[in-house]
């Protein structure tokens, strides 16, 4: 995994890069209902379409989603000769027992298309928006749920803390990867015990930096009288624009669409 | 002597083609001999560890050549056996320690070489011995339980167990207290007083290696700005004060003598040598004060 990590956030300055995050994570609330809750084959289609235009104006380079994507492909490939495999309808073609269906295709294909689309909606929210934003907007959206005693707070702080670590630990599991690799660990053994042996080589000491991590990051906090209050600073700097309000009407639509096709 | 590693017009990019592309080292060309001690200097984000990692065959270069022990780790299949004959002592070693004893910790790398048991065993002491530590009250202990410069010192044996041909050390100073970085600095010259051992200690402190280093390497933003014999560095000033590497006491006191005009023999190794030179100085400038 010597590419970007999956998911980090790239500067940029591109229009879905300055839109607040409230924005983004409405939108995406939208195309989850919406692609969940749609059957039109065309209809996910166009919503590809749309992600697809908006990765381009984000600047975030296409390449690098790409090679992301290869990462979930034996996820894809399964979810769509499952379907294929599994729905009983007019079969196009045999194979010993198995028989492919046309209406297990069609499932398969929309299925897939959902996954895709669910995956590379979350990747554009994640890859535009800094972790601070976006705690601060999941912060904001939840925060009625205060009312009924739910600390939204304490939920967005694991969040964003969780987002804020992630790079750190790749990096790090990285470097202790390289670590066991020069003692002759290996991690291409045709033997599968000897693999697991070496990647108990890396998660164990992960684990140990972690727990230590936790502990001076707790302390770190308590010493800068972190409370567990509602960040209010932080969600005082979200600024809603024009362009939030028009983007969100828009999605609105695309997903009215969806539900009246 | 025979040519050990030799890196011809080297250059190493991170990431290449995505917004992180990162130009780490450029043109870089070193060659050591076996048995030498190299030291590799630089400040933060300089390519030192990204060199380490080139000639362990962990990376392999962009453009350019490295080969190891005559090996051109550009081939794969060459690459992966490199760890056998290069040991690389990372940053802060003690944070890769994962096995339950002192034992196990140090017999991984043996246990991959696919040694037998006995052979393992008494390299394991032999080992732990070479880093300081009696290795029949220390084996069954749990290395959680140590102190960090213990587990250092417990990670570094682990490699040493290796009996590698070069030993590349990425910072085994940092974060020790004195006690442990005179513990570390005598690994580093038994090492040396064999001839066949070559090493490579990576540090941004010049004042621990110099004495003991054959060669100098320093890096600058990927760039190598000097790479030559200790003297030949002694006579650039303009890259010490460039880079602000301070020189051993003895070696100051000898370049402030040279400045009043007072003849010193700068080329002196350790204390006992500018002891000497400063006797002889004082008895020929006698009747002179």
């Amino acid at each position: 995994m010597n590419d970007i990590k999956l998911g980090q956030y790239v500067h940029g300055n591109s229009l879905i890069h300055s839109l607040d995050p409230r924005t983004k994570i409405i939108c995406c609330t939208f195309i989850v209902i919406g692609i969940l809750s749609s059957h039109n084959f065309w209809y996910l289609l166009a919503f590809l379409g749309l992600i697809l235009v908006a990765i381009k104006y984000s600047g975030t380079p296409l390449s690098s989603i790409w090679r992301s994507m290869r990462g979930i492909r034996y996820l894809l490939l399964i979810t769509f000769l499952f379907q294929a495999v599994l729905t009983q309808g007019e079969a196009v073609f045999q194979v010993g027992a198995l028989s492919v269906t046309r209406e297990g295709v069609v499932i398969g294909l929309i299925n897939l298309l959902r996954l895709v689309i669910l995956f590379l909606g979350s990747i554009l929210l994640l890859m535009t928006t800094t972790p601070m934003k976006l705690s601060a907007g999941l912060e904001f959206l939840l925060l009625p749920l205060n009312k009924i005693k739910i600390p939204v707070q304490y939920f967005t702080t694991i969040i964003s803390i969780a987002f804020r670590f992630i790079p750190t630990l790749v990096e790090e599991s990285l470097s202790i990867k390289d670590a066991q690799r020069s003692r002759g660990a290996r991690f291409d053994s045709p033997k599968i015990l000897s693999n697991l042996k070496s990647y108990l080589a890396i998660l164990i000491p992960l684990l140990a930096s972690s727990m230590l991590r936790a502990e001076d990051l707790a302390e770190a906090m308590d010493s800068r009288c972190y409370g567990g209050n509602p960040n209010q600073y932080r969600m005082r700097t979200l600024k809603y624009d024009r362009v939030d309000i028009y983007l969100i009407i828009f999605m609105a639509i695309v997903l009215l669409a969806g539900l009246l096709i | 002597m025979s040519k050990i590693i030799d890196i011809k017009d080297l250059s190493y990019i991170y990431l290449p083609g995505t917004a992180y592309q990162q130009q780490a080292l450029n043109n870089i060309n070193i060659s050591l001999n076996q048995g030498e001690l190299l030291g590799l200097f630089g400040g933060n984000g300089s390519g030192k560890s990204t060199l380490a990692k080139l000639l362990n065959g962990l990376i392999y270069p962009t453009t350019g050549r490295v080969t190891v022990c005559g090996i051109d780790t550009s081939i794969k299949a060459l690459r992966n056996d490199l760890w056998k004959k290069v040991g690389l002592v990372f940053q802060y070693p003690e944070q890769q320690i994962f096995e339950s004893n002192v034992y196990d910790e140090v017999a991984y790398g043996l246990r991959n070489l696919d040694l037998s048991e006995s052979e393992v065993k008494s390299r394991v002491y032999e080992a732990l011995k070479r880093v300081g530590l009696i290795p029949n009250s220390m084996v069954n202990l749990s290395p959680v339980k140590l102190s960090g410069g213990v587990r250092r010192r417990i990670a570094i044996a682990g490699i040493l167990a290796l009996e590698p041909e070069i030993l590349v050390m990425d910072e085994p100073m940092a974060g020790l207290d004195p006690l442990g970085q005179k513990l570390m600095l005598d690994i580093i010259k038994a090492r040396q007083e064999n001839k066949t051992q070559t090493t490579i200690i990576i540090s941004h402190n010049l004042k621990d290696i110099l004495a003991l280093a054959d060669k100098i390497a320093i890096l600058e933003k990927g760039y190598l700005v000097f790479y030559g014999e200790v003297p030949e560095l002694l006579n650039h000033i303009d890259i010490l004060s460039k880079f602000r590497l301070e020189l051993p006491d003895y070696l100051q006191v000898a370049y402030a003598l040279n400045a009043r005009g007072i003849k010193t023999n700068s080329e002196i190794n350790n204390l006992h040598e500018a002891g000497l030179e400063l006797i002889r100085i004082i008895s020929s400038q006698k009747g002179k004060f």
